[in-house]
């Protein structure tokens, strides 16, 4: 053939060697490529004996492309090749054609070409179309790995978009759960998406109920041993409380099967971890503050009770110095304390300590309070009224809660004082020569049992320079940090060294002198103490 | 393995309703991409996947969605999601999955979306 001829041939041909790269590139992959190839040789050469096969590299084994039988040992010999260079043998024996092609990524085609269906020689037209066609393959195969590199690139920049945007979303929701169940079931989705992991568990091992184990699975119906166990997995853990939270992540998937984690899997699955911690402490210092305020709402309201039942002012009565105080602690215990002007100079003068702080303990005080004022309307004996008012608190408390309680009735005019001590600390009663007495006589404190004991009722008389100190346990059990309590002794010494003085100074000098021996430590029960003092 | 992931398909003319349940990861996208394969070569162009009981996608459940699409954009057809999860849906963005589909409240208007 005239060359002239032949380009002219060949330059007719070139639309279709275009068409031709066109529909090898659009392959959806490899094996789809290669019959597209085999196409274009049996339109351009009217041979039907195509085979085609390729190996990944120099040293690898042949694989048919379009066939998956074993290949003739034959006719692995003809695609023999020595070197890593384009093999074109055209004096084969059974074929026209013999061809290695390497190809970009290393890997080699491999082409046998059978005789012409019209039995026509090979020729020199059909070696040109035909390197001209190995050139399409070859450049087509090189777009279509870009395109597919191409195409990986932006789906794994995608997915690591995806992954931050679905770990902000996570650390969000997983933050509004209310509900630890959904929270837990949320955090496995979460972690098992993002991390490509083929299932996950939440194991919740509480310590503080022998080692009691709980589990959260996904998905649904995975046997638990079969993730805790897997040869492909990830973990990590927190502890919160005497719980330990282990998250585990099994078997990372790909296209080709299972693999391990890599680290930033690990990093996601800590950052889950992580948010569920947040949620769980966070929630934990919720449901705290909400019981603080509630337990400063109830002080609040009980520091108004007892208040309200303490007098603001003390009767002032004649022949007599009167001084008491009342500082409630910050949890507000049950003290409490008055003096109840009866008429015609007689004068009650009680101190209580109810057992427990907080809303119970006032309330409690206001029915003594309540049901003391009623009682005293009937003039009763001291020891009847005890019995009463012991019955009273008994039936309308709890087991645990009673009452430290001393009564007394004054009369001025006389100085004479009835007393009934019902288990409260001893009242001290100090005389003008400097004799201490303790009153103590009485019974057991009002609301601990109704037996029906009678109370016992202690009759005196208070002369000109008696002073008589009530106080309840706030003051000789106060502590400093030391964990040392002021101590009855040092109070009576107090009381003995510094009564002399008028009532209110004494009163506030013995509360300097507890707050010197706590030195700043919090206090942390109602000091209460009252001083009457015949002048 | 996903234990607990379903698939049901129904063919309404020239288009593939495929409900799925469950996790949506390597083996739920085999099955997925199996059901396409065998119509390969029917007149389906067009699917409908009704994503209901699918809260969960993995990017490898991702990726066999993208093969069908590409599959199904050879044969000039479309694809159309119905009931997806707001978490799948904004997954489903990010990945550029609506590029190349649409969304429908239901199936009713998936399937008037595919006539025009």
């Amino acid at each position: 053939m005239e060359q002239n001829q032949l380009v002219e041939k060949l330059s007719l041909q070139s639309e279709s060697f275009q068409e031709g790269f066109k529909i090898l590139t659009k392959s959806d992959n490899f094996a789809e490529m290669a019959k597209n190839f085999r196409h274009l040789l049996r339109a351009n050469f009217i041979i039907t004996d195509i085979h085609l096969f390729h190996k990944k590299s120099f040293t690898t084994e042949w694989k048919d492309i379009l066939s998956h039988d074993k290949i003739d040992p034959k006719i692995l010999s003809f695609l023999k090749h020595d070197d890593q260079q384009t093999l074109i043998n055209y004096n084969h024996e059974s074929y026209n054609a013999v061809i290695v092609l390497p190809l970009t990524d290393s890997s080699y085609l491999g082409i046998l070409l059978g005789k012409k269906l019209d039995g026509g020689e090979f020729t020199n037209f059909d070696k040109i179309t035909l390197q001209i066609l190995l050139q399409v393959f070859s450049s087509a195969y090189e777009s279509f790995l870009n395109q597919k590199k191409e195409k990986k690139l932006i789906f794994d920049l995608n997915e690591k978009i995806m992954q931050l945007n679905n770990l902000i979303d996570s650390g969000i929701e997983i933050s509004k759960y209310e509900n630890q169940n959904n929270l837990y079931e949320l955090a496995l989705q979460k972690a098992a998406s993002l991390a490509n992991a083929s299932s996950a568990i939440i194991k919740i091992i509480d310590k503080g109920k022998n080692n009691n184990e709980e589990l959260f699975i996904f998905p649904n119906g995975k046997n638990p041993e079969n993730i805790l166990n897997s040869s492909y997995k990830i973990e990590t853990s927190f502890d919160f409380g005497e719980k330990t939270f282990l998250f585990v992540l099994s078997e990372k998937e790909t296209r080709k099967g299972v693999t391990n984690f890599n680290d930033l899997d690990e990093l996601l699955l800590q950052a889950i971890s992580r948010q569920v911690q947040t949620a769980i402490e966070n929630d934990h210092l919720l449901k705290q503050s909400i019981e603080k305020e509630k337990m400063e709402k109830e002080f609040l309201l009980a520091a108004a009770i007892q208040q309200r039942i303490i007098p603001k002012e003390l009767p002032k009565i004649e022949g007599f110095e009167l001084a008491g105080i009342n500082i409630p602690s910050k949890e507000v215990g049950g003290d409490y304390y008055d003096c109840i002007d009866l008429g015609n100079g007689i004068y009650s003068l009680i101190i209580a300590d109810v057992t427990g702080k907080g809303i119970s303990a006032a309330l409690l005080v206001n029915t003594l309070n309540a049901a003391l004022y009623s009682y005293l309307e009937f003039n009763l004996p001291l020891n009847e009224l005890a019995e009463k008012l012991n019955k009273l608190i008994f039936n309308s408390t709890p087991p645990d809660k009673y009452i430290t309680f001393f009564i007394s009735i004054l009369d001025s005019k006389s100085g004479k004082l009835d007393v009934v001590n019902a288990g409260h600390n001893p009242v001290l009663l100090l005389r003008k020569d400097g004799k201490l007495e303790k009153l103590e006589s009485g019974g057991i404190g009002l609301g601990m049992l109704d037996l029906g004991i009678p109370y016992q009722e202690q009759n005196l008389i208070l002369n000109t320079g008696d002073r008589l100190f009530l106080y309840t346990d706030g003051i000789p059990e106060a502590m400093n940090k030391n964990e040392e309590e002021y101590s009855d002794e040092r109070m009576i010494d107090f009381f003995q060294k510094n009564s002399f003085a008028n009532s209110p100074e004494f009163i506030i000098k013995m509360v300097d002198d507890v707050k010197k021996h706590v030195n700043g430590e919090p206090q942390s029960d109602d000091i209460t103490c009252l001083i009457l003092k015949r002048i | 393995m996903s234990d607990d992931f379903t698939l049901q398909t129904e063919t309404i003319g020239d288009t593939l309703v495929i409900k799925t349940g469950g996790y949506i990861n390597n083996v739920a996208g085999e099955k997925i991409s199996k059901v396409f394969s065998e119509n390969q070569n029917s007149s389906i162009k067009n699917a409908v996947f009704d994503l209901e009981k699918s809260k969960v996608i993995n990017s490898i459940g991702i990726s066999y969605l993208l093969e069908v699409i590409e599959m199904l954009s050879d044969k000039n057809g479309k694809i159309v999601f119905l009931n997806l999860d707001p978490s799948v849906e904004k997954t489903f963005k990010i990945m550029g999955l609506f590029q190349f589909s649409q969304t429908a409240g239901s199936l009713d208007s998936a399937l008037k979306e595919l006539t025009t």
